[in-house]
């Protein structure tokens, strides 16, 4: 039924393309919005060989701090619980800009970049801890997973805030609307893609791997073994 | 246009379907939370399929209604499940060939740890394994030393007179290690300083402990070196060495003979 509503609206020359109008394609579907779940696929593996490494070293640090000593899960429960507001905020700023609400597209757009602001100020204050605890990305196998991993997922996030601002200051000027809601909407693709990564990471790193403790071996034997391992690879 | 309504309809959750599931995310969050609360469910083998599977959950609530490919085109759900799957196949890969293919770190450490005795001057493990090597290096002189007594440096270590107290030096600058420790005047590389100064050790193992004579005083100093601590010496420190050569009873009373001359 779309299909056809769009070709009459597209050929004649009554009014510009309805809203919801699926876009002239082979596939049927509009090409940028194809282009950006092809890139989110990709994403995935991106972080699956993040996850992976994290994954492989899990439990092989042999100097400390280890996860137990350092990791808070109460305090990245809050954080975690501030992105899932941010991903709701998201949706909301979707569904105003389908409605051509102008000020809450506005606010709903700023709501989720703060939220996505307050998470990565948590993030920077997690690391300063860590780092004044002692963990820094070369300080052993977790530290090197660890911060690569969040790392990355800091970075993305950090992107999407800038594309939300960018996002905002277009609807400052009055241009989102149901026209250009699919320019959102890839936004919130991102947005919502970046929320799901850290559901997996928060599960993993925190919940799972948040109490992995230091070896068996007694530690003051632990030196000369590092540089041994270190040869051996 | 009349369809749009039924098109919008379909496609976007209502403002009430995203309030739910923001609250089920919510909820399911706090549950995570909870599993992991009482102290001994933390980290518990157990624990990591239900977290898995609440996250899980929590993914496809997003993809499917926040993201909505509930409501998009097909092809869609597939172009991102396929790299999803992709992305397992790369975490299951990657596990699978390290966890084969690369020793543990932590399997290798503790198969061949080594005792580290912590040098307080410079910081670190003192490296055994090259005093060792250049104790080893010295020990052909020894018995030149042995043959010209006369040249012997020093008069405080007299040369040792008997083939068992030489062997007893021998092993004292080579194998045994102990010059990392201890200090003999006049044995060329005994200037360790960890353990006590051993030049006069005859005449002190005899007043070490009360009715115990030298002898059996040098020989407890090396087979079971905590069973008296020297003060201001840390106990422990000579053991882990120690015990790690495996010194046969004829090497220890070599090197009995040895001490015993260090008058
Ligand atoms: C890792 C350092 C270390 C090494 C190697 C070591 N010692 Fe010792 N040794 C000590 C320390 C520390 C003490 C003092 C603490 C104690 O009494 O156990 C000591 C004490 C002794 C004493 C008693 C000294 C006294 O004044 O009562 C004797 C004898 C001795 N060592 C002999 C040896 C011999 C022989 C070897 C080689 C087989 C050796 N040590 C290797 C650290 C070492």
């Amino acid at each position: 039924m779309a299909h056809q509503t769009a070709h009459h609206t597209e050929t004649s020359h009554h009014a510009p393309v309805a809203e919801h109008v699926e876009e002239h394609t082979t596939t049927g579907i509009n090409h940028r919005k194809l282009l950006m779940w092809v890139f989110l696929s990709s994403d995935c593996l991106f972080f699956g060989s993040l996850i992976a490494t994290y994954m492989v070293y899990r439990g092989q640090s042999l100097v400390g701090p280890y996860p137990v000593d350092i990791i808070d899960v109460p305090i990245t429960t809050i954080s975690t619980f501030v992105l899932l507001c941010s991903s709701f905020a998201m949706v909301r700023a979707l569904a105003a800009t389908n409605e051509d609400r102008q000020g809450a597209i506005l606010f709903w757009l700023l709501t989720t970049a703060f939220l996505g602001a307050i998470f990565i100020g948590f993030q920077v204050y997690e690391f300063n801890l860590f780092r004044a605890e002692g963990l820094r990305i070369d300080t052993n196998l977790f530290g090197s997973t660890f911060f690569t991993l969040t790392g990355f997922h800091g970075a993305h996030v950090t992107l999407g805030i800038v594309w939300l601002l960018g996002l905002a200051w277009i609807a400052k000027k009055g241009r989102l609307g149901p026209k250009t809601a699919l320019d959102v909407e890839l936004a919130g693709l991102y947005w919502h893609f970046v929320d799901i990564v850290w559901i997996v990471i928060f599960t993993l790193i925190y919940l799972i791997g948040g109490f992995d403790t230091g070896p068996a071996v007694d530690p003051s034997l632990v030196p000369h073994s590092i540089t041994g391992f270190l040869g051996l690879i | 246009m009349s369809s749009d309504p039924g098109v919008h309809e379909s496609r976007h959750p209502t403002l009430k379907q995203y309030v739910g599931i923001a609250i089920f995310l919510f909820v399911i969050t706090i549950v995570e939370f909870v599993i992991i609360l009482p102290q001994n469910f933390r980290g518990a083998g157990w624990t990591i399929a239900p977290l898995a599977i609440l996250s899980a959950i929590k993914f496809a609530a997003v993809i499917f209604f926040y993201m909505h490919l509930k409501f998009d085109n097909r092809l869609l759900t597939w172009v991102f499940l396929g790299g999803l799957a992709l992305g397992f196949a790369v975490v299951f890969a990657l596990v699978g060939l390290f966890g084969t293919y690369t020793p543990s770190p932590r399997a290798w450490a503790q198969a061949n740890a080594e005792p580290c005795l912590f040098d307080h001057d410079h910081g670190g493990c003192v490296d055994l394994a090259a005093a060792q090597r250049a104790a080893e290096t010295e020990t052909p002189e020894t018995p030149a030393a042995e043959d010209a007594p006369p040249a012997e440096p020093s008069h405080t270590a007299p040369a040792p007179s008997g083939g068992l107290a030489a062997e007893g030096q021998a092993l004292f600058t080579g194998r045994g290690v102990c010059i990392t420790c201890h200090k003999i005047e006049g044995v060329e590389g005994a200037v360790g300083i960890l353990g006590p100064d051993l030049t006069n050790v005859a005449t002190v193992a005899e007043t070490r402990q009360p009715g115990v004579s030298a002898e059996e005083y040098l020989v407890q100093s090396i087979v079971e070196p905590d069973a008296y601590i020297v003060d201001e010496y840390p106990a422990a420190l000579m053991n882990a060495t120690v015990a790690g050569l495996a010194l046969t009873d004829a090497e220890v009373d070599a090197l009995v003979a040895f001490l015993l001359e260090q008058k």
